[in-house]
């Protein structure tokens, strides 16, 4: 199976468990967690169901295209239902049983692993599910986002595609999966990889990545005291994949990063209280 | 009648299902006791994916007997014995015939009663209303919510089995109803299936796919390593914690054997073992303390048929494997004497600026030990050590495997070619990391780690920060027992107070308490920990106060003078030394030092017992410096009859008040050559009872 068919299968199955299937969001994130349909979504009472790829960057994952596991974009399969259904691991095991994986012959197991997002505000009970040794999805009960505790509580299910699709084809270097029949991972991601690597740690300009936090600071802040909550949050974003690429420049002190986090997560959590004062919630 | 209970769950952390475990049976027996239902029997069994109780349960409460109270019998019998009207009128009250009235004896008298018997409720009905605050009230180190639930657990709770004397023992919580359904493996038996027993429940889960008892599941571990391992003449690299951990986390555990390649094998062996056990849970395969190129992974399965589990798991470890050797290459690329110029970029606490500074103090601190414990061919190398300890912050394996700091350091500075004490003790600077971990086994090892904790406490203590029961941001109380069990260990003649000024100065002037605070906070934090470890080791407490309130000066000694008296309690001597002593005490409670002159002494008494004091005191002195507390106490066991007859004989409050003076201060030097013994006003005697009395 593709990596194209495998996202196509879950977004069949997810569907058919009534998901909305979103579009990836058209900014830089570093999780699909981080997207508008996952943070606004899941901070109000009302029932929500949605599926999405989402590629995810992390500037200091990238290796130039010379290791077989770490790269500095992936993607990764993003599904968000709320409530919590009572059954949501039988479906997720399905999910996988839906791949053609006979899981009779394999070792599937959910191991405790805590999801915390300090720069969203955001943490979350669960595990990673590793199959054969291998971490495929992590699954998540939402507690809180934007300093926000939440209720209904939802759960998150996030496929690590490239992960899964190497398990499914039985590979052991990114680079060699298929991304279609004729079309590999290689053709369409090598340069790509050597070439942010290559910004992200040698060439990025720090003076420049710092103005451009700071405007995008100030533009958020603007924005939340207009009310203009979603662009508010588009904003905060930019600062968080600027200050990911700053830190993979060796720009960030440990103290420096413990500060910025600090900066965008007190926006982030004004941006999730007037939505919920919106909302009728606090 | 049997009780059966299962708390079916999504998959919870080992630590939990044990936290959960406990509380379940001690919460289950408190309902019956308060309910007075009798409890035959109960355990608990449990896995990642249930919580379950099994019993044995009286049916019924105890009857109960209850006795009321009426009218004297004489106002209630006429002379003839014929109820009179107050006993008519009590019955009437009672809805009891008067024949039933009994005659009941009472510290007032003989009185009229009635004996009534209240029949116990079945146990059943109070199980089902108990039962949902018993369970919704468990706590788990972390808990969360799901769905829209209005309940805190471990994990979501899917279904909950309840059986009594064989039916379905009915009660809700959150709208989930219990029924008499459990499920087996979730992969390989889900569907749920009914019991009617424990017996049925047990051995249908068996059929479908999970052992029940964590004792049975870790024997099947244990069985199929050793099974593995038979072949290899090899053995397991033992790791308790992990074991415990995966005896929880399958239902029904298959160990595979799985091998990576040779050249992985120039890794140093905690390289590799971290890179197995951490995110993949696999144990190392040692023979003869080598690593050898095999791992053993326990997978909850039945079988490995098509060695899918076990060429998956050699996969995701090469790929892992690949990656610290990369990190390894990469890290020795830069030797650690350059990289340690980094460390001015790492944080070691915000007030408390980076790790080159804490370098600097250690560097100073490991001197100042090194001169203080003799040890100065150590010196140079303790130093170095010191310079080098915390470099391996900077490096990459440590930033992608934390638990390896200090180690790696180590390694790194003995491939470097440093000489071994140094890169021994930059190995052992962090041991011992708990309280059950293995001690530094080489002295400067052993300086470096005290170094390292007593600048942390005193730094830490020093910007405000302060150890409450819930609250221990930086580990100070782990740090602080690793100082306790390193000086008693290896019997460091050091003391506290000049070592915490020592590590005080170091910090300049950048600490916010002044010196005296600080040291005074940690004398009495050192306290605790010392109480804490000496009472773990059996100790009494009032002997441990005893030893304690004498000072850690150096603290060692706390440890000798615990011991002589403990050695000494049984002494037919003791009681009456600490009484006489607690005498002495009390006496001078709140009374200004004096000064004895002997010329004074004009009573025999007194002459006799300052003569024997001086004796005894320049005898006892020396030995006390030595540490020889039982010695030292020995002697001073023969101020007991020279005192005992100077208090018989001389009135210590004498009308002359020179004379008064003189006396009090004889007692005073008395208490104060005592009190470098120990503080024997702690002591709690049997006679000390009789002692008060008038």
């Amino acid at each position: 199976m593709s990596l194209q068919n495998l996202i196509m299968s879950l977004q069949k199955y997810w569907s058919d468990q009534g998901c909305y299937l979103a579009q990836p969001y058209d900014l830089e994130v570093g999780a699909g967690t981080m997207t508008p349909d996952t943070f606004f979504r899941v901070l109000d009472r009302r029932p929500w169901r949605v599926g999405y790829v989402q590629p995810s960057r992390r500037p200091n994952d990238g290796r130039f295209g010379e290791n077989p596991h770490r790269v500095q974009k992936h993607h990764q399969y993003q599904v968000i239902i709320k409530p919590s259904p009572s059954d949501i691991q039988k479906i997720y095991i399905d999910s996988l049983v839906n791949l053609g994986i006979d899981l009779s012959v394999h070792d599937l197991r959910f191991d405790e692993d805590d999801w915390e997002s300090p720069t969203i505000g955001a943490w979350g009970v669960g595990w990673q599910v590793v199959l054969d040794g291998l971490e495929i999805t992590q699954f998540t009960y939402f507690q809180q986002a934007g300093g926000v505790e939440l209720f209904p509580v939802p759960v998150e299910i996030t496929y690590g595609l490239e992960r899964l699709e190497m398990f499914l084809e039985g590979k052991d270097n990114i680079f060699d999966l298929d991304w279609s029949g004729d079309v590999s991972y290689r053709d369409l991601r090598l340069r790509e990889e050597k070439e942010f690597s290559e910004y992200n740690f040698n060439l990025a300009d720090i003076d420049r990545l710092r103005k451009s936090f700071a405007l995008a600071e100030a533009e958020a802040a603007m924005l939340i005291d207009k009310g203009l909550l979603l662009p508010a949050y588009d904003m905060c974003l930019k600062c968080s994949h600027l200050f990911n690429v700053l830190d993979a420049r060796g720009a960030v002190s440990v103290t420096e990063r413990v500060k910025t986090i600090g900066q965008i997560r007190s926006l982030v959590v004004r941006v999730a209280q007037k939505y919920c004062a919106e909302q009728g919630r606090t | 009648m049997e009780f059966l209970l299962e708390i079916n769950t999504e998959e919870m952390p080992a630590p939990h299902v044990k936290a959960g475990l406990s509380q379940l049976k001690e919460k289950i027996e408190r309902e019956l006791q308060a309910n007075h239902i009798m409890c035959h029997s109960l355990e608990t069994y449990g896995t990642c994916r249930r919580l379950v109780a099994i019993g044995d349960f009286a049916p019924k409460q105890e009857d109960r007997e209850e006795v009321i109270i009426g009218p004297p019998k004489a106002v209630a019998f006429a002379a003839d014995g014929s109820p009179a009207q107050a006993a008519i009128g009590f019955a009437r009250s009672q809805h009891a015939e008067v024949g039933k009235l009994q005659v009941i004896p009472t510290l007032r008298g003989e009185y009229v009663g009635l004996k009534k018997i209240t029949k116990g409720r079945p146990t059943g009905g109070i199980l089902a209303g108990a039962l949902p605050d018993v369970i919704t009230s468990l706590s788990f180190p972390k808990m969360m919510k799901w769905g829209e639930v209005n309940i805190r657990f471990s994990r979501p709770i899917k279904r909950i089995l309840c059986l009594w004397g064989g039916k379905v023992l009915a009660f809700s919580i959150e709208g989930l109803k219990t029924n008499g359904l459990t499920s087996g493996h979730k992969l390989h038996s889900p569907q749920p299936f009914k019991v009617i027993s424990f017996r049925e429940y047990r051995s249908g889960l068996k059929k479908n796919k999970v052992i029940l008892s964590a004792d049975e599941r870790k024997y099947m571990i244990l069985n199929q390593i050793e099974k593995r391992l038979r072949p290899l003449e090899a053995q397991l690299y033992p790791d308790e914690e992990l074991l415990e951990k995966l005896t929880y986390d399958v239902e029904y555990p298959y160990v595979f054997l799985g091998e990576f390649p040779q050249e992985y094998l120039r890794l140093p062996l905690e390289v590799l073992s971290v890179a197995m056990k951490e995110g993949q849970k696999l144990f190392s395969v040692i023979r003869e303390g080598r690593q050898l190129p095999f791992f053993l992974g326990v997978a909850d399965a039945l079988s490995d048929r098509k060695s899918l589990i076990r060429r998956g798991n050699e996969r995701v470890l090469r790929a892992r494997l690949e990656d610290a050797r990369f990190f390894w290459e990469q890290d020795l690329k830069v030797p650690l004497a350059q990289r340690a110029a980094g460390l001015r970029q790492v944080v070691f606490q915000e007030k408390l600026g980076h790790y080159e500074n804490k370098s600097a103090r250690l560097k100073q601190l490991v001197a100042y030990l090194c001169d203080r414990l003799d040890e100065n061919k150590l010196k140079k190398d303790a130093v170095q050590a010191a310079e080098l300890c915390k470099v391996d912050l900077l490096t990459e394996m440590v930033r992608e495997f934390p638990s390896l700091q200090g180690k790696m350091g180590g390694l790194y500075a003995k491939e470097e070619g440093y000489p071994s004490t140094v890169s021994r003790a930059i190995y052992e600077h962090y041991q011992p990391a708990g309280l059950e971990d293995p001690l530094p086994s080489s002295n400067a090892g052993a300086l470096l780690s005290l170094a390292d904790r007593v600048d942390s406490i005193v730094g830490v203590v020093g910007i405000g920060v302060l150890v409450t029961g819930s609250s221990d941001p930086f580990g100070l109380r782990r740090h602080a027992n690793g100082i306790c069990r390193i000086v008693l260990d290896r019997k460091l003649p050091l003391s506290f107070d000049p070592l915490l000024e020592k590590a005080f100065s170091a910090y300049g002037d950048s600490l916010e308490k002044s010196k005296q605070e600080i040291t005074e906070y940690c004398r009495a934090f050192f306290g605790q920990r010392l109480r804490f470890i000496y009472e773990g080791q059996g100790y009494r407490y009032d002997l441990v106060e005893a030893a304690l309130s004498a000072g850690l000066d150096p603290i060692y000694f706390s440890y000798l003078r615990l011991i002589a008296l403990a050695s000494l309690q049984k002494s037919p001597h003791f009681e009456p030394f600490i009484l006489m002593a607690k005498r002495v005490n009390n006496i001078l409670r709140g009374l200004p030092p004096y000064a004895v002159n002997p010329d004074l002494f004009a009573e025999k008494e007194e002459q006799e017992i300052w003569s024997s004091f001086c004796i005894i005191r320049d005898n006892a002195l020396p030995l006390i410096a030595a540490g020889e507390f039982v010695k030292a106490q020995n002697m001073i066991f023969k101020l007991q009859a020279p005192l005992s007859a100077f208090f018989d004989k001389i009135l210590v409050m004498a009308e002359d008040k020179r004379i008064r003076q003189n006396r009090l201060a004889l007692l005073q030097a008395l208490s104060g050559l005592l009190l470098k013994i120990a503080d024997f006003s702690h002591v709690v005697v049997e006679g000390e009872k009789k002692e008060r009395a008038p």
